[in-house]
């Protein structure tokens, strides 16, 4: 048995907001109503618009609807929904009438493409081939490379993990006082995406270093510059990769 | 037969050691996961340690805090271990959260598997030599219902035996300086934020909280009989409903919330009043300042509550927080509860001095500077331009501030002239406004203090008619067309 049209339609608009809504239920990242408003709006339309592209399938699609109301034998259903209908109008008006107003959505790039020359340390830096100078150690002297990583997880854990959180999941105590929130840096789409020159302006320079497309006057992310040396930054660098069992992107491979 | 019998043993065995978990395999859990806070050797003092209030827990000691063995018994349950361990999923109160409330130690439910967990609580148990308990859990079966005269009760003896610690309204501003056995630091708890509570805050888990005491802590086992505070398990209900009932839910910051202000006829108010029931409370979480400079990480303050008023020319903030200690400089009692010595506490709210393209929040930059009002509770008033933390100028335009402190609340109200560009006639603007707090009996002064990111106001709700109305409207207006199309319907038939 085929669905009935109008069964179809409230599925598809349901599924989709249902979509909308999850990065909000699930994530803790909702996505703005204002937005969610807008797309539906869109959503609604379109599918009206395909279901009622020739006569039959918009008679179909109303179908039900008009025998709601004009068959005699649905009378009972039709009471209840006649009832309930108002009484959902209302509440959809309350709620909008007492929201007031949404700011409007902050879309930001969380990851902008980083300026090609920096300046820090009193040196300038070419980001495209900078690389971290203890990286190495990793292949040649494993002791040494754990002594930097253990340094590198004290600094984390004296001056990040407020933030960014003990499980480097981006939900440290401060966390939920910050908008945006802080990044995670476990799971594969922070860190694992960037190369370590990318991660050395963000940490050294921090969310004012940002380019305007990455909202740098909301986010709290300090500036590390005047407080770490440039070699604690690269330690606490090695030890995010490690704890987080992610690997940096090479630039090199990528060419 | 026999073969019956070993396998039982093995059966029996294997529980066992399903159940205590095995201490080999619990240490490099807790080296990777638990030392930086916990300590090398389980003492407490890891490299985070010196910065977090309340501390870690020292583990070489086996007290431990949210337990629900009696008072008498030092062992927690393994059930209580898991809990502080694993989280209170049911107590989940601020986003993203899911461990120990208002502490810095996390629910590891999303790392640690049931075998982790109890491998790594077999090595906590073994750095403190801890036997399994011996007394079984306290009973948590509800006795006496949160019912009004409950409630009644509650707060009577609530003012006999709690509010020396936790304040005549549980605000948390106590009269007493208090510090664990440790010596660190301890700030009773504000009763009215419910978020805040470690441990839950049901009536129950209030309950297990007065049964048990906190251990280590100066608050006390109500169930004790040698103690001069005992209460009765009944009088321990009463008292627990009535602490749950003291929820303050105007406090609890919401997502994404937006200040509305509201226009008034007439001027401004300068002092808190029922002027102000026009407004609603908006309520944000405060995070200490740990970006630049001098940085604060032992913060008292948790959350600030906001309403705002204007009329043609001027705008007022109504600002909102509690604080357990009136920090007056000099004063005897301020002294005596104080952690060191006693600045002023302060109030500010910064804006942008220009609209378009936001400035930091962090008190702006040289190219998109902010403009700040700030207060002291000397009466101290300063309005500043800031171009970044370290370029700031006084500046004269008018802002007044007033503000008063009364069993652990602190309101605060400014006023000062309404920018014409904050308002426009027909579309909503939103205004960034972000907040800062001291409260000088914790060391605040300077760059040290709490804040809020930028938040937004907007000019002009409480124009368009009541939200009721708006409802009863809508009611109608679908009722009517319901009917129609009936009509219309009926009619086609005949
Ligand atoms: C006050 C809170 C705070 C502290 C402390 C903090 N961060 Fe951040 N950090 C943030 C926020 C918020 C973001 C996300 C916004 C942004 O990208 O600027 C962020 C982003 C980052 C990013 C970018 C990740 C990505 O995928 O682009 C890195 C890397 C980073 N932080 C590293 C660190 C390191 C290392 C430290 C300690 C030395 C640290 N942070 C301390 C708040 C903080
Ligand atoms: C970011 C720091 C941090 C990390 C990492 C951390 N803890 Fe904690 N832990 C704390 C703090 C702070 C407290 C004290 C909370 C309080 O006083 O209410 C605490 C308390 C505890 C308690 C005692 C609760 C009670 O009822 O007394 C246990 C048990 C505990 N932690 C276990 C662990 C285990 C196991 C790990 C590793 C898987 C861990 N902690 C990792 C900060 C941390
Ligand atoms: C001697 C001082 C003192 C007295 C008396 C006292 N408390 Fe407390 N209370 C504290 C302190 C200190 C804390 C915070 C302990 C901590 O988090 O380490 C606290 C915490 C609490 C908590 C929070 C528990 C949680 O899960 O976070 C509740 C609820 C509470 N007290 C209720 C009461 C009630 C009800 C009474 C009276 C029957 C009372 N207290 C008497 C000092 C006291």
């Amino acid at each position: 048995m085929r669905l009935p049209k109008l069964a179809q339609f409230i599925i598809i608009v349901g599924v989709i907001y249902g979509l909308l809504k999850t990065p909000g239920i699930f994530l803790g990242k909702p996505i703005p109503e204002s937005l969610i408003f807008m797309y539906m709006v869109l959503i609604v339309a379109t599918v009206l618009l395909v279901m009622t592209s020739t006569d039959e399938s918009t008679e179909e699609l109303f179908r039900p609807i008009r025998a709601l109301v004009e068959d005699p034998k649905k009378a009972f259903v039709r009471n209840i929904v006649f009832a309930v209908t108002p009484l959902i109008a209302g509440y959809i008006a309350y709620g909008l009438a007492s929201r007031g107003g949404e700011p409007p959505a902050e879309l930001r790039s969380i990851h902008p493409a980083p300026p090609s020359r920096m300046s820090a340390y009193g040196r300038p830096y070419d980001i495209a081939t900078l690389e971290n100078p203890l990286r190495r150690t990793e292949k040649e002297d494993a002791e040494l490379f754990r002594s930097y990583v253990a340094e590198g997880a004290e600094i984390y854990f004296k001056n990040c993990f407020f933030c960014h959180g003990d499980k480097l999941d981006g939900r440290g105590h401060y966390a939920h006082g910050l908008s945006p929130r802080p990044l995670p840096f476990k799971g594969k789409d922070t860190i694992a995406q960037l190369s370590e020159s990318y991660v050395f302006w963000r940490v050294v320079k921090g969310g004012p270093g940002l380019p305007a497309e990455g909202g740098p006057a909301n986010s709290s992310m300090p500036a590390w510059e005047g407080k770490l040396t440039e070699e604690e930054v690269w330690k606490v660098i090695l030890f995010l990769y490690d704890f987080t069992g992610n690997r940096p992107r090479e630039w090199a491979r990528e060419k | 037969m026999r073969t019956v019998f070993i396998f039982i043993s093995i059966l029996l065995f294997s529980a066992t050691a399903f159940a205590s978990g095995d201490v080999e395999q619990g240490k490099p859990v807790y080296e990777k996961y638990c030392r930086q806070c916990h300590g090398k050797d389980g003492a407490g003092d890891g490299p985070a340690a010196q910065y977090l209030n309340p501390p870690p827990r020292d583990f070489t000691l086996g007290i431990y805090k949210w337990k629900t063995t009696p008072f008498d018994e030092l062992s927690p349950s393994d059930e209580d271990f898991i809990k502080m361990i694993k989280g209170w999923p049911a107590h989940n109160t601020v986003p993203g959260w899911d461990g120990l409330n208002g502490t810095s130690m996390p629910g590891w439910a999303d790392v640690l598997g049931d075998n982790d967990t109890k491998d790594v609580i077999a090595y906590l148990k073994g750095l403190s030599g801890l036997e399994a308990p011996e007394k079984p859990p306290i009973d948590l079966k509800v006795k006496v219902a949160p019912s009004k005269e409950s409630i009644a009760r509650g707060k009577k003896i609530f003012g006999d035996v709690c509010s020396e610690c936790h304040g005549d309204e549980g605000r948390g501003d106590g009269r007493k300086k208090l510090k664990d056995d440790l010596g660190a630091r301890t700030w009773p708890r504000d009763l009215t934020k419910p978020w805040t509570f470690r441990a839950g805050s049901a009536p129950v888990d209030i309950y297990a909280r007065l049964t048990v005491g906190i251990p280590g802590t100066q608050m006390p086992s109500f169930a004790d009989p040698q103690s001069k505070k005992t209460l009765s398990d009944d009088e321990r209900w009463d008292v627990a409903n009535y602490v749950a009932s003291l929820d303050a839910p105007y406090k609890k910051p919401g997502e994404g919330a937006v200040i509305k202000a509201v226009k008034v006829d007439g001027p401004l108010p300068d002092s808190p009043g029922a002027e102000w029931d026009k407004a609603a409370f908006e309520s944000f979480y405060l995070v200490p300042q740990i970006i630049e400079g001098e940085r604060l990480f032992t913060p008292t303050l948790a959350s600030v509550s906001v309403k705002t008023l204007f009329n043609d020319d001027e705008i007022a903030f109504l600002i909102e927080w509690d604080d357990p200690t009136d920090s007056v400089p000099g004063d005897a009692s301020a002294v005596d509860l104080s952690d060191g010595e006693v600045f002023k506490d302060g109030a500010a709210v910064e804006f942008p001095s220009s609209m378009g393209e936001k400035p930091y929040f962090g008190m702006g930059s040289a190219s998109k500077p902010v403009d700040i009002w700030f207060w002291q509770n000397d009466g101290t008033v300063r309005a500043i331009k800031a171009k970044g933390a370290s370029i700031v100028q006084d500046v004269s335009n008018g802002v007044s501030a007033r503000g008063m402190y009364e069993k652990g609340t602190r309101q605060v109200v400014f006023k000062g002239p309404l920018k014409r560009e904050w308002r426009e006639e027909d579309a909503q603007r939103f205004v960034p406004v972000a907040f800062a707090l001291w409260d000088g009996s914790n060391g605040e002064k300077g760059g040290r203090h709490t804040m809020t990111g930028w938040n937004s106001l907007v000019l002009g709700g409480g124009e368009g008619g009541s939200p009721y109305a708006w409802a009863a409207g809508a009611v109608v207006v679908v009722f009517i067309l319901e009917l129609l199309w009936l009509r219309g319907a009926r009619r086609k038939d005949k």
